[in-house]
């Protein structure tokens, strides 16, 4: 197969590096950070050759038997963690992909998508915070400006305001089979909806017809806001 | 082979049902609340001479099941084949309509198609080419006002007229093909194999069960299960996502080209009022007044006025008496005339609490209740109390259930059926036999604390709301399993038609008398030979260290208890003339009171918990009941012990 890879860089090096920083950062959410145990893991999971690009390029330092990110490395490892986790929620949240085949095109993604794009799927994905699997996503730029700023244009419906209107981006459904009695109500992805009330329950005017949800539901419907 | 069947097919709440008795003729349950009709009814008519069944199905969403009620449809038109299918519509909302007209397709049964509430859709400026829709989708097409029997006419002829089976759209090269790899399995020319296989790639294995009499020889369950397997594991997207896409976009489509819209029309008065029934403010007010309504209709019409005319003057002038002067001048054995008209008569009991007490409360309740259905109020309930039934691991679908149980517990115990997991289905049963009072109950309950002191009402209620919380909140947290989430359709507010709400009447009516009134007469002869054979003195004995050491109430008392086994408005009644005759003091009041509401279901509302829910829940059921019964009335007498002056 003829690899035509465009950005960051077509080098499996590169790669490799990027697959090695975001699991050094990985482990570190786990308050592991003992360099042998890590270089095995890189070993056995990346390449042969992982740690050392890591080392001696500058990313990180053992010190005292513990590996710990350089300024540069842990930039990386952040930026790398962050389009791996975006990655997850947009084939989960947004191409309902099943489970077991969400990690390994995550992990293809996470190497090809440019910053400009990794930005727009944040934006889309109205700035997440925890990726499928519940871990935290790293904020970048956008996130920053959005909470200054503005408000993101994808929101879930439980953070509308009455009077607002909207259509359907999406609908999170994987961990809620349930929920599928909403598409046959009319939610569905392009719908437009009105928000009409929050308390006692959400009510959306959709179509010609009217809905009640209660909140927990209201936060698993994502609207582009009109 | 018998007679040729018409099925009616369609979303919740577009008038199925009164289509269905237009039909017919005959009526079943019709209501605004989704999820009323959970049976199949079944009626007579005819087309061209001939005569054809009509079965009316629950309303569905989809035929790709997600609850049981759609399994139910989806299951009817496999396995019973009928020869038409009539899809029923709500105009005004035609994308939702179409999207599982296009879902029927899929089964090769000729159709037509009824674009009911039409008057609705044009007032809000939509205008639909049915003509051009008829085309597109190759059946007939029918604008119809059900309620007022507009187009009726029309529907009749088309349906008169054969109609070939619709084109199946396709779903998209992968889709197709996927569903192509199980017709192998399948009977040569066996029309389904799409829609079992729709099943199927959708993940819903229950087919499989009896899916083995449309298979070719050679092929089995098993071998259809592999396939889907198979079939299934070619899809990264689940293809229960793909089929609802394809699906999508064809609905899309058709509605662009057949589709006008009007100009936006100012929202009407109804639509106005719909809304403020839904918002905090002003509906719980609404709430509080449409409470007061009813209460002063049941409560103060129908448990006053009419059971004081039906019991004093046609029960107590004439009847009674009647069938007394009447048996003297047979001269009867006394025996016959005990068994009659004695105080536990068949006549003097049975008949005149069944005719004179009962019958008006429910009548006007069930009155009040379907002008509250057909009104599309009861949803906008739930939408307000969905929170509080949130602390009793329900939501706000509870709702009906419940004020169902006001009126009657046993009815309601069956309605409980509507909730979507088991769980939801055990805490409702739950609470309806310990602490929903029935209207007959509480009519009598309100006519004993009438000329006393607020107090008395203020603290029963106290409890009995303070019980219902607690126990569903103790049931939510026992019981394995998660709650649903609430999700809900807001019909709009409609004026109902009298004709209805009195078809609708009647039927509930009929059930009544023709399910409890037997019941009353069994008990009032329990009763008797108790009396006659002196076990009830025994009975009472052998309670009353529990009723008089432990309650605080006269040994007398114990026998309402018994009574209100049978009918817990009976039990309430035989307090009602131990009040009278001076035998209870305010504080035995009080504890009677929360204990006859609390305590056992009538028997009639038993059975049917033992019927619905099997007899392992219903009686762990009747034990939770019969301890919390005891254990709040002895806690409540307690307390008036210490503190007299709570009701004082």
């Amino acid at each position: 197969m003829t690899q035509t890879h465009k950005f960051p860089l077509p080098s499996s090096a590169r790669e490799n590096l990027e697959e090695a920083l975001g699991l050094v950062w990985h482990k570190r959410e786990e308050n592991m950070t003992e360099a042998a145990v890590l270089r095995k893991a890189m070993e056995d999971g990346v390449s042969k050759d992982a740690y050392g690009l890591v080392v001696e390029g500058g990313y990180a330092r053992e010190i005292a038997g513990r590996l710990e990110l350089t300024p540069e490395g842990e930039a990386l490892g952040a930026n790398i963690t962050r389009r791996h986790r975006l990655a997850e929620r947009l084939l989960t949240d947004v191409l309902s992909l099943d489970d077991p085949a969400v990690d390994p095109n995550a992990c293809q993604l996470e190497h090809i998508i440019s910053a400009e794009v990794t930005e727009s799927i944040c934006t889309l994905l109205g700035h997440p915070r925890e990726c499928p699997h519940g871990l935290t996503i790293p904020p970048g730029d956008c996130c920053h400006r959005a909470e200054k700023y503005l408000e993101p244009i994808v929101v879930p419906l439980s953070r509308m305001r009455p009077g607002e209107e909207g259509r359907v981006a999406y609908l999170q459904l994987r961990e809620h089979p349930e929920l599928h009695r909403l598409l046959s109500l009319g939610m569905i992805p392009g719908a437009s909806l009105r928000l009409h009330q929050t308390y006692p329950a959400y009510v959306v005017d959709l179509g010609e017809s009217q809905l009640a949800l209660e909140e927990t539901v209201a936060a698993r419907v994502f609207v582009r806001r009109s | 082979m018998g007679l040729k069947t018409l099925v009616l097919v369609g979303n919740p709440n577009v008038g199925k049902s009164v289509l269905f008795h237009r039909l017919t003729g005959r009526y079943a349950a019709v209501s605004n609340y989704p999820g009323t009709t959970v049976d199949l009814s079944s009626g007579l008519t005819s087309l061209a001479g001939e005569k054809w069944r009509v079965v009316d199905t629950p309303g569905v969403n989809s035929l790709l099941p997600s609850s049981e009620d759609e399994r139910v449809t989806r299951d009817f038109l496999l396995r019973e084949r009928p020869d038409l299918v009539l899809n029923v519509m709500d105009a005004k909302n035609l994308s939702r309509g179409l999207g599982l007209t296009l879902e029927l397709a899929e089964y090769g049964i000729s159709m037509a198609v009824a674009l009911n509430i039409a008057d609705e859709a044009m007032d809000r400026g939509i205008t639909i080419d049915a003509e051009r829709l008829s085309r597109r989708l190759g059946v007939p097409v029918v604008s119809t006002v059900a309620t007022t029997g507009e187009g009726m006419a029309e529907l009749k002829r088309v349906l008169e007229r054969p109609t070939c089976p619709i084109a199946r759209p396709p779903l998209g090269p992968d889709l197709d093909r996927a569903l192509e790899g199980f017709a192998p399995h399948f009977r040569k020319g066996e029309a389904a194999h799409r829609a079992v296989g729709l099943a199927l790639l959708a993940g819903d294995e229950t087919i499989l069960t009896w899916a083995g009499g449309l298979l070719a020889p050679g092929s089995g369950e098993r071998q259809l299960f592999e396939a889907a397997q198979a079939q299934r594991a070619r899809f990264a997207r689940p293809p229960r996502h793909l089929i609802f896409d394809a699906r999508e976009a064809q609905v899309r489509e058709i509605v662009a080209d057949v589709l006008t819209m009007g100009g936006r029309i100012e929202p009407r008065l109804s639509q106005r009022i719909g809304q403020w029934c839904l918002r905090p403010w002003p509906g719980y007010l609404i709430a509080g007044v449409i409470l007061y309504v009813v209460y002063l209709f049941v409560g103060v019409f129908g448990a006053g006025t009419a059971v004081n005319f039906l019991e004093k003057t046609v029960f107590g002038k004439f009847i009674t008496p009647g069938v007394t002067r009447f048996l003297e001048a047979l001269r009867t054995p006394g025996f016959v005339t005990d068994i009659l008209v004695g105080p536990y008569g068949v006549v003097s009991m049975a008949f005149s609490y069944a005719f004179a007490l009962i019958l008006p409360i429910v009548t006007t309740f069930f009155i009040a209740f379907g002008l509250l259905e057909d009104s599309g109020y009861l949803p906008r309930l739930s939408v307000l109390l969905d929170r509080v039934f949130r602390v009793m691991g329900l939501n706000g679908r509870a709702v009906l259930p419940v004020i169902l149980g006001l009126g009657c517990d046993t009815m309601a115990t069956m309605t409980a059926r509507i909730l979507d997991t088991k769980k939801e289905r055990v805490i409702v049963t739950l609470l309806l036999a310990l602490s929903i009072p029935c209207s007959a109950q509480l009519a009598v309950i309100l006519g004993m604390t009438a000329g006393m002191s607020p107090r008395v009402l203020v603290l029963w209620l106290t409890v009995l709301i303070g019980v219902t919380l607690a126990a569903g909140w103790g049931a939510s947290r026992l019981l394995p399993g998660a709650r649903s989430t609430f999700v809900m359709e807001i019909p709009p507010i409609r004026r109902p038609l009298l004709r209805n709400i009195f078809m609708k009447m009647k039927v509930r009516l009929t059930w009544y008398l023709k399910e409890v009134v037997p019941l009353f007469v069994w008990g009032t002869l329990i009763l008797f030979f108790l009396d006659r054979w002196r076990w009830l003195g025994a009975l009472e004995r052998a309670c009353a260290p529990v009723v008089q050491r432990f309650l605080g109430l006269p040994a007398e008392a114990t026998q309402a208890f018994l009574i209100g086994f049978l009918r817990r408005d009976y039990g309430a009644a035989g307090l009602y003339h131990l009040q009278k005759a001076g035998q209870l003091d305010l504080r035995q009041v009080t504890v009677s009171l929360v204990l006859i509401t609390l305590f056992m279901p009538c028997i009639a509302q038993w059975l049917i918990m033992f019927k619905e829910r099997g007899w392992r829940e219903a009686s762990s059921i009747t034990v939770v009941v019969m301890a919390v019964a005891l254990g709040v009335s002895g806690a409540v007498n307690g307390l008036l012990v210490a503190f007299p002056l709570l009701v004082g």
